[in-house]
């Protein structure tokens, strides 16, 4: 039982994360390299906020999502403005620096050995709560106006600007939405695990996202969810293959790539009125099975 | 700054060229930024590692090993990530997830081959260090002499050949290309070829300069961060943004260590962005109109 | 002074002169035609008005405001609306959500508004999807709200680009080659559609075409443009007469 809770727990901060990448890869079609540095940040300075200056824990995180977005600003301002490209460089440089500087910085951040006494305040409930939240926001945000100019924009940059959409700002507020939510998911992680260490949040890491986002279908909030929880349940159940988590990944986003591109779901988004129109046969099948489960 | 410093400089930054060219050109016929070229130099550099380092030979066959691993690399890379996507004129986020899951891969099958240690190329030269009035190590001074040749060689191959003639074309413009005559799949592939190339030489430089590990590949970020401030696409000015990022990063190391460096380095590139983002060269490629 | 005025502008892309010296005052209700064969710099005089290039020389005021300089999706809101020679629609979102991208950015909610469902949003998204639904039925595409416009037809993808155009609340439109892909019967449909939504709204609009049969109809004033620059400028009846137009232009068509 513990397993499982703990494996939960662990899919649910991940899903946070992935929500803010679909913001920013999905919906706006832009990718971070560096995502995961944002969420090293959220993690560390919660953590030392608690730790050194006895901050209480819930301010800690606001402080810290806080600080990941007025970084997350700095870094955006001059690359939003220019082509995509530049923000997958420079965020990718950017979570190499921050990896060394987390190393670097022994005294403040317990360099490569980590820091440790992280109170563990954080369990099933409140990361289930997050996540929840988490969709709940980024689902409100792709019916949104915002929504709808970064799916126009990612399409078409030029016709964009033609209907009066600032792409410069409508990209940066992507941008900063999904480091609120990735320094959330990582001021979780560290309250959960009770200690960081500066592995883990390289472009790998960042990468993992992308790719459970594309697995599940790049256009729909649902299928970038349910390739998370595939995706980060898959290496749960198959620990002796540990080793081969990252070939097998890859190896099904090529198949994907090449011959369904559009993902799992492609652009099929869990709404009332979808569930409704799906094809009778599949709805009796889904029910019949939830009655025998019960 | 001292001639030490600049010279070592100049030393690391010819790796960075090598790392920003073979990435550069691939920008530069393609328009995307592949990610998997990182990963392309470390599974090179250990191919060549395993296949002819350890069974004692020089450093030549080592380096001609990991050229012809990089360039199979590539080519498959081309192969199963890119040719469908380039095929069906697929919007630039597939080459991006496209790369970035190459290059998983790659590291993927490397870590799994070698789990997660270090290994360290056999010293290729019996004098360590040359002294020249200054003191330069002999790895050094022959890594820098060698990509000098390689990027003099791929500069005579793009401005004087008729094959680097047909790659500027489809740089240009694959469809016109096309129709005027040019196997433009075959240029792609070659393109790759020359970047696994340039990719199997900065892996194996890597690995003598620092150690081969797995993770080695990050090191692509230097690359990057040269043709960004050479700007994008450009080969010129991925060498002189390699060169600069040499340099100015071996002096920032001497003052600062090494985990400051890195920073200081980035800040160095986000102020450049703000100030200049068509960087050195001034090709600012746009987003199609 | 005019409701959009263009003086004297110019374009060139390394050496290629694409707009030798463009003029043109338009007022509310009047429609220019821009002719001239293809390569004759008429997209890119849309796009140095509309904001896309920068002119090197010359000026364009909308309204009295200098908008020479002026980026791209601030000159929309000035009033300006466009729509494109390839029809250039959002994939991924449906017929009204495409109309409603160009209410977006004029519509008065905050970050907030985009996270929850506050009372300001919803005001504001219902008062949109009025407005979608009106400019819709002026163009005739009310009953394809839900669509994806990519598996609609052409024509219809025509009508759904100038109710986008028409919902950035434009005292300026541009079309570019509007009739372009179209059957006949569009084109005659589309024709009528653009003379009245040009009297019944009143806004200026500019017709870009390269044949001049079909712009004669509707348009007060015609320009016609051959290598960048103007060759003539008159009525359609004119225009239609001038030996100039005749030999470089309606002389090359049939």
């Amino acid at each position: 039982m513990a397993l499982v809770s703990n494996v939960l727990t662990q899919i649910f901060i991940t899903l946070i994360a992935v929500a803010g990448v679909y913001v920013l890869t999905g919906l706006t079609g832009m990718f971070s390299l560096g995502q995961a540095a944002f969420m090293a940040i959220g993690a560390y300075a919660s953590g030392l906020l608690v730790l050194r200056l006895h901050v209480p824990i819930p301010l800690a995180m606001l402080l810290a999502v806080v600080l990941a977005v007025a970084v997350g600003y700095l870094i955006g301002y001059p690359v939003v403005r220019l082509r995509r490209d530049y923000i997958s460089l420079v965020t990718l440089g950017f979570g190499e620096a921050i990896a060394a500087l987390l190393n670097r910085m022994t005294t403040l951040t317990g360099g490569a050995s980590g820091l440790t006494g992280i109170p563990r305040t954080v369990g099933l409930g409140i990361t289930a709560v997050s996540a929840a939240a988490a969709l709940t926001l980024v689902a409100l945000f792709k019916t949104s106006k915002y929504g709808r100019q970064c799916i126009a924009l990612r399409g078409d940059e030029l016709a964009a600007k033609a209907m009066g959409i600032d792409i410069t700002r409508v990209k940066m507020i992507a941008f900063l939405i999904s480091v609120a939510l990735t320094s959330y998911s990582g001021c979780l992680y560290a309250f959960y695990m009770s200690y960081v260490d500066p592995t883990g949040f390289g472009w790998k890491r960042s990468a993992d996202w992308v790719i459970m986002v594309f697995f599940g279908g790049v256009n729909s909030l649902t299928g970038s969810t349910l390739g998370a929880l595939i995706l980060s349940a898959l290496p749960q159940m198959l620990r002796e293959l540990l080793n081969f988590r990252y070939v097998i990944y890859a190896v099904l986003v090529l198949l994907i790539i090449n011959f369904r591109p559009s993902g799992l779901l492609g652009e099929w988004e869990l709404t009332p009125a979808n569930l409704r129109a799906l094809p009778g046969g599949i709805k009796r099948a889904l029910s019949r099975k939830r009655r025998g489960a019960e | 700054m001292s001639l030490q410093i600049l010279i070592n400089g100049l030393a690391t930054g010819s790796i960075y060229a090598l790392i920003a060219t073979g990435f550069a050109l691939i920008f530069n016929v393609l328009k995307f930024s592949n990610f998997s070229h990182g990963a392309t130099m470390t599974a090179a550099a250990f191919t060549a590692f395993f296949l002819v380092s350890q069974k004692g030979m020089g450093l030549v066959p080592t380096l001609l090993a990991a050229g012809a691993a990089g360039a199979c690399i590539a080519l498959f890379g081309e192969f199963v990530g890119f040719r469908r996507i380039l095929k069906n004129h697929s919007s630039a986020t597939y080459f991006f997830v496209s790369s970035i899951t190459l290059g998983t891969l790659y590291e993927g099958l490397v870590t799994i081959r070698v789990g997660s240690n270090f290994f360290n190329f056999p010293s290729f030269f019996e004098t360590p260090t040359l002294d020249l009035g200054i003191i330069i190590s002999t790895s050094d001074a022959i890594m820098f002499l060698i990509s000098i040749a390689a990027l003099l060689i791929l500069g005579y191959i793009i401005q004087k050949t008729r094959l680097g003639r047909a790659l500027r074309a489809v740089s240009f413009d694959r469809d016109t290309a096309q129709l005027m005559g040019i196997d433009s799949t075959r240029i792609i592939q070659l393109t790759f070829v020359i970047s696994g190339v340039l990719a199997g030489f900065a892996g194996v430089f890597l690995g003598i300069k620092y150690t081969l590990y797995p993770t080695l590949g990050s090191l692509v970020v230097k690359g990057f961060i040269a043709s960004v401030i050479g700007g994008l696409g450009s080969l010129p000015g991925a060498i002189i943004g390699a060169f600069l990022l040499g340099v100015v990063e071996t002096g920032l190391l001497s003052v600062l260590g090494s985990g400051y460096s890195t920073i200081a380095t980035f800040a160095i590139m986000l102020v450049f962005l703000l100030l200049r983002p068509q960087g050195i060269a001034g090709s600012n490629v746009q987003e199609k109109a | 002074m005019a409701l959009l005025s263009v003086k004297d502008i110019h374009k060139s892309f390394g050496g290629v002169k694409a707009i030798q010296g463009f003029s043109l005052e338009a007022e509310p209700g009047e429609i220019h035609g821009i002719i001239g064969p293809n390569g004759a710099g008429k997209t890119t005089i849309f796009n140095a008005i509309s904001g896309v290039y920068i002119p090197e020389q010359g000026s364009v005021t909308l309204n009295g405001v200098d908008i020479t300089r002026l980026e791209q999706h601030k000159i929309t809101r000035l009033g300006m609306g466009r729509t494109f020679q390839n029809i250039r629609l959002f994939k991924g979102l449906t017929v009204e959500e495409n109309v409603m991208c160009a209410f977006d950015p004029q519509s008065r909610y905050g970050i907030l508004g985009g996270l929850l469902p506050t009372p300001a949003r919803r005001a504001e998204e219902r008062r949109g999807r009025e407005l979608c639904r009106h400019y819709l039925e002026v163009v005739g595409m009310k009953d394809y709200m839900g669509e994806r416009p990519e598996n609609l037809a052409y024509g219809m993808q025509r009508r759904i680009e100038i109710a986008r155009a028409l919902m950035c609340e434009p005292k300026i439109l541009l079309l570019d080659e509007p009739a372009a892909g179209l059957n006949p019967t569009e084109v005659a449909g589309l024709m009528e559609l653009i003379q009245r939504i040009s009297k019944e709204i009143g806004f200026g609009i500019l017709l870009i075409e390269h044949r001049l049969e079909l712009v004669m109809n509707v348009s007060d004033l015609i320009h016609v443009q051959n290598f960048g620059k103007t060759i003539a400028v008159g009525t359609p009846e004119q225009v239609q007469h001038d030996p100039e137009v005749i030999e470089a232009y309606l002389g090359k068509e049939d």
